[in-house]
């Protein structure tokens, strides 16, 4: 039965396949990410996680809150274990069954890299999902290799010699991109059709998929609850996260902002990045800024790389409900 | 030797309070021993935190089971938590509450000390984090400790890690929370049914370790059980939702972490309170402003 394409949120089903109940954080932006994508995937899904924040608030053993087969075993080893379900369905013929895999930045960036190279590198039949909240939460906020430049964690302190961070964030996808997967798509919650819209590629494109979703996490970023998706949308404005999509070799922004916010005003939204100093907001701005050239051949508008206060409203995506 | 067990939520300082307390009884020259429940919980989870105080050096390891001081930080844990399991009738309890301490219903008759440890954090600290303040309490309540003892280690402890002045607000809660403290006897009415877990035995872990979904003894386990949590006593504002402003855009459905609002046939909204960890997402995604937030849990149809 050929299945209705999802365009907008509009086409989601109404069926949950991530339950109420939960124990996620109030505000939890991996929750967001993992209920809708969930909802996109539907019914004939198996799923895996690595350690992670996600394993523990869905599933502790004999609970679970998906409504999908569930597998955990280590935390580094989720592209070869993906890779194993879905062998293991191509042997007993069961077709038309999503294999994903969800890891955090931890089991991916850091941990999980050499797994995630393998099975892109032979292109097995799954999708990988990387849940990206810049920090190992669930031991208690470590720095990771997706932890940005400046950031507060319990590995990067704020000292009188190091204040924070000192390193800049792995680009992982384009690692991954490098690989020649047929698909790879990086997300953000604060734009759910252009969020389901990729899912839904990602689901029907045959072969390794990418999805890479940053999820702003309260207690590990220092935030308020109620500001998840604000802070997400923030994120995509200032250019500390790009919305961009690699279709078989094509690559394609789906969202640009119109003019870069700085990025001054994403910092302080976060209690991560209070103790930052005006010197360090340049370093991270010239840091978006080039990494804007390098990502899209494209001089970026002079004001934000200048850090000059700009009061300018904030230009949100095509959906005609963020209108004025 | 003393055993004292905190129940708290995540993010009320819990297992700080232990550490205060034990650190107090250090100063007054007991042994002392703090540690928190090892589990897997999250911000406004029930949390569980131990202390035990002694004379002589304290050998035992093991969690609290049998507490001679009872600690309650929230209020709410009451009615889903049984707090009261193994608290021996020569114990005492220390809650918080704005209620007296007759009015609450442990499940066990012991002396009971109540305090709006909540409104004096508000007041002092302008945040609800009640562990300094239910410390306050607990001298009053706990006669071996003293009120300056605590004091002290709550200035040792907070001014530390958080600096002179946190250190000084903290201790400025404790000192109110000790003169507001209430003291009377809180009523038995309530039965302490014993919390249920499934602990199965080797041969009745399913082949491949998957487990079926169904209900063992009214528990459910397997694919989906966890809609057996209801998670909405985590919350302390609730989202409000005005049909006739509503203009069904779904993004509020969208970025509920919980999926606790539930989308009808024709696209407009109704939320299962039972669920609601009152983030306030939803509130702050509506653009019509359909959605506000309000202070305290309640339930609107």
């Amino acid at each position: 039965m050929q299945e209705k394409e999802i365009r907008t949120i509009k086409d989601l089903s109404r069926e949950e396949f991530l339950t109420k109940g939960h124990g996620a954080c109030p505000g939890c932006g991996v929750a967001v990410a993992v209920k809708n994508i969930a909802r996109v995937l539907g019914k004939n899904t198996i799923i895996y996680v690595p350690a992670s924040c996600l394993i523990v608030f869905t599933a502790l053993y004999p609970s679970s809150a998906f409504k999908w087969p569930f597998l955990y075993t280590a935390f580094e080893n989720t592209g070869a274990v993906i890779s194993g379900i879905k062998a293991a369905l191509e042997r007993r013929g069961k077709q038309g069954v999503t294999v994903v895999g969800m890891a955090g930045d931890g089991g991916t960036f850091d941990i999980g890299l050499q797994a995630l190279s393998g099975a892109a590198e032979r292109n097995d039949d799954v999708l990988y999902v990387c849940l990206d909240n810049e920090a190992y939460m669930n031991t208690g906020i470590q720095r990771s290799g997706a932890t940005p430049f400046g950031a507060w964690t319990t590995t990067s302190p704020v000292g009188k010699k190091i204040q924070g961070k000192r390193e800049f964030k792995k680009d992982l996808d384009a690692i991954v991109a490098a690989h020649g997967v047929p698909y790879m798509a990086t997300l953000s919650i604060a734009h759910p059709n252009d969020f389901v819209r990729k899912v839904q590629k990602a689901k029907i494109t045959n072969g390794f998929r990418f999805l890479h979703v940053l999820c702003p996490c309260v207690p590990g970023w220092r935030s308020e609850a109620s500001k998840t998706v604000a802070i997400a949308r923030l994120a995509v404005e200032t250019g500390m996260w790009t919305l961009y999509e690699i279709d078989h070799g094509v690559e394609k922004l789906t969202y640009k902002p119109r003019e870069l916010v700085p990025v001054k005003e994403y910092l302080q939204l976060q209690g991560r990045f209070r103790h930052m100093g005006e010197d360090d907001i340049e370093k991270l701005q010239n840091w978006i800024c080039e990494k804007w050239r390098n990502q899209f051949y494209e001089e970026v508008p002079v004001p934000p790389c200048k850090l000059e206060k700009v009061k300018k409203e904030l230009i949100l995506d095509e959906d005609p409900l963020h209108g004025p | 030797m003393y055993e004292i067990r905190f129940h708290g939520r995540g993010g009320q300082g819990a297992v700080m309070a232990a550490q205060a307390l034990a650190e107090a009884a250090v100063l007054e020259g007991y042994f002392a021993q703090a540690f928190p429940y090892f589990g897997a919980e999250r911000r406004g989870a029930p949390v569980r935190a131990f202390a035990r105080i002694d004379k002589e050096k304290i050998r035992v390891k093991s969690q609290v089971y049998e507490p001679d001081i009872l600690v309650v930080l929230d209020e709410s844990l009451l009615e889903i938590d049984p707090v009261g399991e193994g608290l021996k009738p020569s114990g005492k309890a220390v809650i918080n509450t704005t209620k007296m301490p007759e009015e609450i219903d442990l499940g066990v008759e012991v002396e009971c000390g109540t305090v709006d440890a909540t409104g004096i954090a508000l007041e002092s600290i302008k945040a609800p984090i009640v562990n300094t303040a239910i410390l306050g309490a607990l001298a009053r309540v706990f006669d071996v400790i003293s009120l300056e003892s605590i004091l002290n280690a709550i200035m040792n402890r907070f001014g530390e890690k958080l600096g002179h002045q946190s250190g000084v607000m903290n201790a400025e809660a404790a000192r109110i929370a000790y003169l507001r403290t209430k003291i009377g006897r809180c009523s038995a009415r309530r039965q302490l049914a014993k919390t249920k877990v499934w602990l199965p035995a080797w041969y009745e872990i399913p082949p491949g370790n998957a487990l079926p979904q169904h209900a063992i003894e009214g528990v459910l386990i397997g694919p989906g059980s966890m809609v057996q949590n209801y998670t909405g006593t985590w919350r302390t504002q609730t989202p409000h939702y005005t049909k006739d402003k509503c203009i069904r855009c779904l993004r509020c459905w969208f970025s509920c972490p919980e999926g606790c609002i539930e989308r009808m046939e024709d696209d407009y909204e109704r939320w299962d309170y039972r669920y609601c960890k009152g983030c306030g997402i939803c509130a702050q995604v509506c653009p019509v402003n359909a959605i506000e937030m309000i202070r305290g849990v309640h339930e609107w149809q």
